[in-house]
């Protein structure tokens, strides 16, 4: 126990020297969180939108009306006809075109399905998409509630064409998304990379070899490197979702004590992994290396970017041998679902059996190399 | 315990692969003495040292260092030995205290032994002016004396030195050589490679290795009269050249 304590001491005083490293670890993170997070940001917002109204009617007002209520949309510059509203949105007067033709609200009354004109600047591909999608959803909405309206209580309404609806996040925010993603991501590599340089310098150093014939046991030195490295982490996790409440809004709706549990267990898998491998290689650039391979790996089939369930069959299943991706969900369950321990204990007991047989790896790698030539 | 060999190693043998590193190696070496363990580079030396210190299971043999069985009690060997390796490895971003502390804690010196400890060997290592300077700013010759200090914090039975003065001039390896001796006079067993050979002259008895055998192992004074040679440089040369 003397001889732990003595280790991480030494390890922690080698840290506070080292205030490059110093600086990455603490100040990175919240940098990263605020580049990434605005820079990732891609909520649909003021999109400006230019209207043409040839039915003047109560109908086509209120449809008009409801594109500002929808916050996402700000209307700009009303055009006289079809060849204005065109050259609006060629010469970027506007990003989206709506365009209710004439005899509208006599169509939808009659059960007809009109057409309303949306065109958008399709060179902005993610708001083309999204926001064709969205202002669709606006028009179809107010339409298919005034035709009800018009056709009385009681009676069905008129099926005006697909209402496509938003359920959940109907703004889609991004953010909501991503700043638990970059919080996972920040955890998984100061804790692998920070473990398997360190391990690495003291082999490239020769103090490896030092420390190896002291009675130091395996598991002793490797949970002493592993140790301070872990408490950073915690400390980078509470930090970084800490500034996201203060900074995004980011909420915790459960329990930040299944976030801990979560947490403890995903360190030991990262922290083990970051020693394996360490244990595989002789410098610290293949340490970077073998650990970067990984990272990738990690990041793009976690649901980072993609959701796991947009994947092909194959690509699904791999992301079930990925740490970060039970990791992720428990990180996004716990903020943004209020998932409690009963809702995560899949992921928890994953997370756990993998950071066990990881860490337990570790032991035995370096208890091989304790006795190699 | 009187009378038994501080290291004994009798058909001690380590092969990687194919190839025999250290083959059969007979040695007995006395408590107190200084022994010296001679060999050009690639003789087995390393790996034969790496044996006697724990680091490396022996693929046959047997060998006792300080009482322990190698490669049997390697939790109560590893606490009776100091080992210095070749290569210069104390922590260089820490003090010079703060080294010593270190590897006296990992063997479970408490504060205040620690503190005594430290208060008796920096000044004899001529380190006491350097206690609070960073490691990594020392002249080698003063890294070299930390290193063995680090590996005496313990009170080692058994001390383990490769190539310890590797690049340092005569006059820091002759200051090294007189801390050895104290070490020996006080009942240290020390057990020494090197390629000066003028240090081995310095050494109670030496053995000299050749492809993974010892050829030859008695005094200096002995080797010289056994092979002709005027000094050690030639015994030397004679024998690894034979």
């Amino acid at each position: 126990m003397r001889a732990l304590r003595c280790l991480v001491r030494k390890e922690f005083l080698q840290l506070r020297r080292d205030t490059a490293l110093l600086r990455v670890v603490f100040a990175l993170p919240i940098f990263q969180l605020l580049v990434l997070s605005y820079a990732l940001n891609n909520d649909l917002r003021n999109v400006r939108v230019g209207v043409l109204d040839e039915d003047r009617t109560v109908l086509s007002r209120s449809v008009l009306d409801a594109f500002p209520a929808a916050d996402v949309f700000v209307v700009g510059p009303v055009a006289r006809d079809a060849v204005e509203l065109e050259r609006l949105l060629q010469t970027g007067a506007c990003d989206l075109a709506v365009h209710v033709p004439a005899g509208f609200e006599r169509d939808v009354l009659a059960g007809r399905s009109p057409a309303v004109g949306i065109s958008v600047d399709g060179t902005n591909s993610s708001l083309a998409g999204r926001g064709a999608g969205y202002a669709g959803t606006v028009v179809m909405q107010e339409a298919t509630r005034y035709a009800a309206a018009a056709a009385g209580a009681g009676k069905t309404a008129p099926r005006v064409g697909a209402v496509v609806r938003f359920l959940y996040n109907p703004e889609l925010q991004s953010r909501l998304f991503m700043v638990p993603g970059v919080i996972v991501m920040l955890v998984t590599i100061i804790s692998a990379l920070a473990t398997g340089m360190a391990v690495v310098r003291e082999k490239e150093l020769g103090t490896l070899d030092q420390v190896l014939v002291t009675p130091l046991t395996p598991l002793q030195y490797v949970v002493g490197k592993t140790l301070p490295f872990g408490l950073i982490a915690l400390v980078d996790l509470a930090l970084a979702t800490a500034f996201a409440r203060l900074w995004f809004h980011v909420p915790m709706l459960g329990s930040p004590w299944v976030l801990l549990l979560g947490v403890l267990a995903y360190l030991l898998v990262t922290l083990g992994l970051g020693l394996l491998a360490s244990a595989a290689s002789n410098t610290q650039q293949q340490a970077m290396f073998t650990v970067w391979f990984f990272l990738v790996f990690a990041i793009m089939l976690s649901g980072f970017f993609f959701p796991v369930d947009n994947m092909p069959q194959w690509a699904q299943w791999m992301t079930r041998v990925n740490p970060m991706r039970y990791f992720m969900d428990i990180v996004r369950g716990v903020l943004l679902r209020g998932a409690g321990l009963a809702d995560l204990r899949g992921e928890l007991l994953t997370l756990l059996g993998m950071g066990v047989a990881a860490f337990g790896g570790a032991v035995l790698a370096f208890r091989r190399e304790g006795t190699r030539g | 315990m009187s009378g038994e060999a501080a290291v004994f190693a009798r058909g001690l043998t380590r092969r990687f692969g194919d190839f025999t590193a250290v083959e059969s190696l007979d040695l007995e070496v006395a408590g107190g003495e200084i022994f010296g363990f001679l060999g050009a580079n690639g003789a087995g030396k390393t790996t034969a040292i790496r044996m006697l210190c724990g680091l490396l299971p022996p693929s046959g043999g047997e060998a006792r260092v300080a009482g322990c069985r190698v490669g049997r009690d390697t939790g109560a060997l590893k606490r009776r030995i100091g080992y210095m390796s070749q290569r210069f490895s104390l922590y260089e971003d820490l003090t010079v205290l703060e080294n010593l502390e270190f590897f006296g804690g990992v063997y479970g010196l408490g504060r205040a032994e620690l503190a005594a400890r430290a208060d008796e060997l920096l000044p004899r290592l001529g380190l006491d002016a350097e206690r609070g300077r960073l490691t990594g700013s020392l002249p080698l010759g003063y890294k070299q004396r930390l290193s063995l200090g680090c590996a005496l914090a313990h009170r080692p039975r058994v001390l383990f030195l490769d190539e310890p003065t590797g690049g340092v001039d005569p006059v820091a390896r002759r200051g090294f050589w007189d801390l050895i001796y104290e070490q020996a006079a006080a009942g240290v067993t020390v057990f020494v490679t090197t390629h000066y050979m003028d240090e081995a002259e310095y050494c109670g008895r030496v053995s000299i290795m050749v492809q993974g055998r010892i050829v030859a192992l008695d005094t200096p004074a002995g080797l010289k009269a056994r092979t002709g040679g005027a000094d050690m440089q030639d015994v030397f040369l004679r024998l690894v050249d034979a």
